[in-house]
């Protein structure tokens, strides 16, 4: 039996090729807007399985550090490295600050923890280049975004730091690129005033005491110990909020970055359905193309089956070829974006099952025009 | 019955109702036998084609008879749902345009039919290729109808009409958009097929130079049918 759709493709097989490349980019960007999606959630927790602590304490009554604002004493770390279970505590400071560079400048999270502490912030399989912080001055560890390499100095507030290590893949919660200095330097960077701020406020009898301050202190358990009973005994005698690991997760994923992954979901549905739309017409406008031929047959007696099959075979055909395209411009393109995309398999299968059952749902506007066809239609009369 | 390959009995075509109700067939009765050649004649816009197309189970009239061989097709309504079926087994279509499919080759477009009859691939392509042979355009079984000229296009769409071994050929003006050689030419093939096959060949022609090649001439005149002698 002769194969329609085979032979009608092939007679158009550019413009058809054409055709699917365009739906296939379409296909590409609600890929690429899935991993923006996917992206923000890795980025989300990236830091918080960088650190891989088990609580976080931060200001009484406040969702800090990372969903509000948190301050706590330095010497709280001290306090918890000796309550029965606490097998480590560590302060720690979240700023954003803007790195000069000779091109443009580039904003980023810096995080602030102690070289000389139990915790190490940089993660070591994340360096790329030279080592993690050493010193308690002048040392600063960045991300590849940044475009710093090791050895390079670069000013930050009143002082030089050198690039001692490059990391990848180190983003904060909101997908910025991360930088590591000491804790003294971020709490110099982030509590200290100029020295005429200082003389303006002596003058008005405040005195700064701001710069033993930290952002949070983040705590290990011992092994065998109840991490949610230790948490409440912190929580009622050092008057902390305290968050479990599962809990900061919770609180990134529902507070900080809940409405805007529900902006690119929304934004995906919608080009998912644009996208359905497309198909829909350009199986629409081939099959109106082919109506003066699809009359022929009929008049001469062809099946609905023969001209149907012929119909479903391109649409599917069509939808099969767009998200082959599209994964191949996904993948081309998804490394050029400022922020991390993260292409999933399961995604992109999902996406194959949306697009192929659309396309046959499409394909049945193009077998309504079939069945309606007059085939007295091929002759004008 | 048994010569007679198309019977028509007061045959009514009525287009639109109440006030826009127009006529155009009304009470038209007669026959073709196998083997005949016959030219159905009238001014335009008299119900030719019309008439071609209810005989060609296209078109449903308002009321009447119409038997194809044996079968009564058509009494008031189609007496069966397979008027398609009927198309593809009993009747070959000519038309001014060759109406081929044009992403098909010529041997495709050919052995298109006879494969939705469900004749064998190999099978179908042997009698098309006798086909292209009888009408010399064996060497164009690979080309597209873009590729060949008007002639050439009609003797494919001959073929076409010719590879189901129907027992009704309808042509709708084949010669209109030929020269007279040509038009001569088609309109002695399809006399010698009409013989040859013993088929029922009815066509729609309004070239007066092809009346004495036909075995008799079909009329509209007055919304009815008239048969006269070719000569007439």
């Amino acid at each position: 039996m002769i194969n329609l759709a085979q032979k009608d493709i092939a007679h158009g097989l550019g413009k058809f090729i054409i055709t699917s490349m365009g739906v296939g980019m379409l296909l590409g960007i609600v890929l690429i807007m899935i991993g923006v999606y996917r992206g923000m959630i890795v980025d989300a927790e990236a830091l918080l399985r960088d650190l891989n602590v088990d609580f976080w304490i931060v200001q009484e009554d406040t969702l800090g550090p990372f969903a509000e604002a948190s301050r706590v004493h330095e010497d709280l770390q001290e306090a918890l490295r000796v309550v029965e279970g606490i097998d480590s505590a560590e302060a720690l400071t979240f700023q954003n600050i803007q790195l000069s560079t000779s091109a443009n400048p580039v904003r980023v999270v810096a995080v602030g923890f102690d070289p000389h502490g139990s915790l190490d912030a940089v993660n070591p399989r994340k360096i790329i280049a030279g080592r993690t912080l050493l010193r308690s001055h002048y040392e600063i560890v960045v991300t590849d975004k940044t475009g710093f390499v090791v050895g390079e100095t670069l000013q930050l507030g009143r002082n030089t730091f050198r690039v001692v290590g490059v990391t990848k893949g180190t983003v904060s919660s909101g997908g910025e690129p991360l930088v590591y200095i000491s804790l003294k330097d971020a709490q110099e960077l982030q509590f200290s005033y100029t020295n005429n701020r200082i003389r303006s406020d002596r003058a008005r009898g405040i005195i700064n005491r701001d710069s033993h301050m930290v952002n949070t202190i983040v705590a290990t358990v011992k092994p065998g110990y109840n991490v949610d009973e230790i948490a409440r005994q912190i929580r009622e005698s050092k008057h902390k909020s305290v968050y479990t690991r599962v809990q900061q997760e919770k609180i990134l994923t529902k507070n900080v970055i809940e409405k805007a992954s529900k902006q690119i979901g929304m934004f995906t549905a919608i080009l998912v359905a644009v996208s359905t739309i497309i198909i829909a017409l350009i199986i629409y406008t081939m099959t109106l193309e082919k109506m003066k031929e699809i009359s022929i047959m009929k008049l001469i007696g062809l099946p609905n089956s023969m001209i149907i099959k012929m119909i479903v075979q391109e649409t599917v055909l069509l939808g099969f070829l767009a998200f082959v395209f599209g994964n191949a411009f996904s993948l081309l393109i998804y490394d050029t974006f400022p922020k991390r995309v993260v292409l999933e398999f399961p995604d992109a299968w999902m996406l194959f099952l949306v697009v192929m059952v659309f396309s046959i749902l499409s394909s049945f506007v193009g077998v309504k025009k079939v069945i309606s066809a007059d085939p007295a239609a091929a002759i004008g009369g | 019955m048994g010569n007679t390959s198309i019977r028509v009995e007061n045959l009514v075509k009525n287009f639109g109702e109440g006030d826009n109700l127009v006529e155009v067939i009304n009470g038209a009765s007669f026959s073709v036998d196998k083997g005949e050649l016959v030219a159905l004649i009238a001014p335009s816009g008299a119900g030719k084609t019309t008439l071609l197309m209810m005989i060609g189970c296209v078109e449903e009239p308002s009321s009447g008879t119409i038997y194809l061989g044996d079968e009564k097709v058509y009494e008031n309504r189609w007496l069966t749902r397979k008027t398609r079926k009927i198309r593809r087994e009993k009747i070959g279509f000519i038309f001014q345009a060759h109406y081929l499919i044009p992403f098909l080759s010529v041997l495709e477009n050919v052995t298109l039919v006879p494969q939705a009859n469900g004749i064998s691939k190999k099978e179908s392509q042997k009698d098309a290729m006798e086909l292209l042979h009888y009408f010399d355009i064996a060497d164009k079984a690979d080309a597209k109808s873009s590729q060949l000229s008007g002639g050439q296009n009609q003797r494919v769409a001959i073929a076409r009409a010719l590879a189901n071994k129907p027992e009704i050929i309808l042509a709708d003006e084949p010669t209109a958009a030929l020269d007279l050689v040509r038009s001569i030419d088609v309109v002695k093939m399809l006399k010698k097929i009409a013989l040859e096959q013993n088929v029922a060949v009815v066509m729609v022609t309004h070239d007066e130079a092809m009346y004495p090649l036909c075995d008799r001439i079909l009329k509209i005149e007055d919304k009815k049918v008239v048969s006269s002698p070719p000569s007439s």
